[in-house]
């Protein structure tokens, strides 16, 4: 049933990830375009997959700050359908509140995507399956996880550009606390903070990895995020192949640096890519599109 | 699969009071062969939307008796672990918050009452890591402007066992304590309880309303959340009445909570959360104010495409005559009785 179960490659014999950034001013842009022809730039082997777009739904979000823009989560899913996916399904466990469907109708996702009906899986709810932890990262021995994660073709991880109180940055690797269910771990997923919100990132990506991610930052977030930062806009997307570059990519974008913080340092050895030179840079140069974010102060050691 | 399949219903069958008993007949239909509930139709029976279904049907007088309330009990037995806990899914091996709601689920039933004695027993012994003096200790070294300011020294219940309290679940333990019969409860529930309380109050959010439970991070106040609100005091509510037996005073913040909610209302969007608000407003004999949106705006078959939950909470909202929690009369000042 684990699909999604990849044998852990050590970066060292990875192949080049492939990382690109669009410049994309204002959500009212041609988004569709945009999103359309980057990721046919990279030649998905997605015709006739099922697909999971995992966006950063984690509050009620009327001015469209701290989720995911649903006006970029349906030119995604638009995107991917005519890229030929057979189906493409959005999907999220939001940690602090269980009443998805507010969350839904706060960021007015149905306005852009039309009725989804069966294509949104609350995956807080769904199904689960045990998956033994392989990594160990951390003391958790395993995890249940959603079966529709688990189960589809080909996943994404759709975070929002922001930085985060606890881990410095979330972006597509801590994006996918999301899978794990509170059905099972509660809201918050508290289990994951005692284990260890760095490592527990590794773990949960180590079990069910993003096929490739697309960071919302457009308008990002800096500071006190995730929730109650400052809306800072960046102007950007990015796209990429491999979450680690990707993250790292992203972070460099928001003058961060990548190898300071300490779930992305951990990941380049094991989940992908960190360096600069192991990642080809596709579309803007990052100096064209870099933006500084403010962290808190505990986390003034990312600032590159 | 997440709702995958579900039945397919030309007809819609909208909640309406009355004939409200169309949709729990559709909450039914969606029972398991062995007597439970998934989170969706044709999913494994879990023990949370069992307990829901199970509170739910008791809701309509008789239903304890039926086949359909005693195949979920004897599911709800059979998911029992050996310490008392019943676990969050099937595979797991250790108890959860969900233990709290499914001994008040089985409480009324008298064949379930040694699961619940058991139950009660875990539940009362389950002490959050957060609270332990080693971490107190810990906490006391770090600086004191560090994230969160709370009163760690107050025990409630979290949602897994060895972490920390959070809202949610010290309200679920705490209605389980009150809506259980009392010679249920072990020697320690009482002073568990005394201390749940308090941990509600230090959580409460400074405008009223709880959210998960951080009212105040880095500085900065959190936003209340509808159903946590809700079920803390709906927890309070049960719970400080046998506190004023004991002539301790009632506290101001639950009537700024309640304010708080019943501003809220008007502006909730989703079923779930307005099933809730409704049944905890109609408890304190609270009328709900007009609202943007109606339980009536959902078909049962969109309410169980938001999880079997949703559909029991919704089912449960529209009877007035249910037994949990009670509609409260109306106070003469419309405010808390």
């Amino acid at each position: 049933m684990n699909q999604r179960k990849r044998e852990l490659i050590p970066s060292f014999s990875r192949p080049a990830s492939r990382v690109m950034i669009r410049k994309v001013a204002r959500y009212e842009e041609d988004l569709l375009a945009a999103i359309y022809e980057s990721i046919r730039e990279f030649q998905l082997p997605v015709k006739g997959k099922t697909i999971l777009l995992k966006p950063n739904l984690v509050g009620l979000d009327p001015q469209g700050v701290m989720n995911t823009h649903p006006a970029v989560i349906a030119a995604t899913r638009e995107s991917f359908l005519k890229l030929g996916a057979t189906r493409v399904m959005i999907g999220d466990g939001p940690a602090m509140d269980r009443d998805t469907q507010a969350i839904l109708e706060s960021v007015r996702l149905k306005e852009f995507t039309g009725r989804l009906g069966k294509d949104f899986c609350d995956l807080n709810i769904d199904d689960v399956e045990r998956v033994p932890l392989e990594t160990r990262a951390t003391r958790l021995k395993e995890l249940f996880l959603p079966k529709t994660v688990l189960g589809v073709d080909f996943l994404v991880s759709m975070p929002k550009l922001k930085t985060h109180h606890w881990a410095g940055v979330t972006l597509s690797l801590k994006n996918m606390f999301g899978i794990v269910p509170g059905s099972c771990y509660g809201w918050p997923k508290n289990v994951l903070h005692w284990a260890g919100i760095d490592r527990s990132i590794l773990d949960i990506n180590a079990a069910a990895r993003p096929d490739f991610a697309i960071v919302d930052g457009i308008m990002g977030m800096d500071g006190n995020g995730p929730i109650q930062g400052s809306p800072r806009a960046a102007g950007v997307l990015l796209f990429g192949d491999d979450p680690v570059a990707v993250d790292s990519t992203a972070c460099r974008v928001m003058g961060l640096l990548p190898e300071k913080v300490d779930y992305l340092g951990r990941a380049g050895t094991m989940l992908g890519h960190l360096e600069v030179s192991k990642i080809q840079q596709l579309g803007e140069g990052i100096e064209a599109v870099r933006t500084p974010f403010a962290v808190l102060p505990e986390f003034a050691r990312l600032v590159a | 699969m997440n709702a995958l399949e579900m039945p397919d219903q030309s007809d819609r069958t909208y909640l309406t009071t009355p004939p409200w008993p169309e949709s729990l007949s559709f909450l039914k239909t969606l029972q398991n062969a062995d007597g439970g509930w998934g989170f969706h139709a044709g999913e494994p029976s879990r023990v949370e939307p069992t307990s829901w279904a199970a509170r739910a049907l008791m809701d309509h007088a008789g239903e304890i008796d039926t086949n359909d309330f005693r195949k979920a009990a004897e599911y709800l037995h059979s998911a029992q672990l050996p310490d008392g806990s019943w676990p969050a899914c099937g595979e797991m091996k250790t108890g959860s918050w969900i233990t709290s709601l499914t001994c008040a689920a089985l409480a009324p039933d008298p064949q379930s009452a040694q699961c619940v004695r058991l139950g009660l027993r875990w539940l009362c012994d389950d002490l959050p890591r957060d609270s332990s003096p080693f971490r107190r200790f810990l906490q006391s070294l770090r600086p004191k402007s560090e994230i969160v300011s709370q009163n760690t020294t107050y025990a409630g219940w979290g949602w897994t066992p060895n972490t920390a309290s959070w809202v949610e679940p010290t309200a679920f333990a705490l209605m389980a304590l009150h809506d259980v019969p009392q010679q249920y409860l072990p020697a320690n529930a009482s002073q568990r309880r005394d201390v749940a309380i308090a941990l509600l109050y230090d959580r409460m959010c400074p405008g009223g309303g709880w959210n998960c439970g951080n009212p105040r991070v880095y500085g900065v106040d959190g936003d209340a959340l509808v159903l946590p609100t809700c079920w803390a005091l709906l927890a309070l509510r049960g719970s400080e009445r046998a506190a004023q037996k004991k002539s301790t005073p009632e506290k101001p913040g639950r009537a700024l909570s309640l304010a708080w909610l019943q501003k809220e209302f008007a502006k909730i969007e989703s079923a779930a959360s307005l099933a809730v608000a409704r049944m905890t407003l109609e408890n304190y004999g609270i009328q709900p104010p007009p609202a943007e949106r109606d339980l009536r705006d959902w078909t049962a078959l969109e309410l169980a495409e938001q999880g079997t939950h949703v559909l029991a909470w919704a089912c449960m909202a529209v009877n007035s005559a249910r037994r949990w929690p009670l509609v409260a009369a109306k106070s003469a000042e419309g405010g808390v009785q």
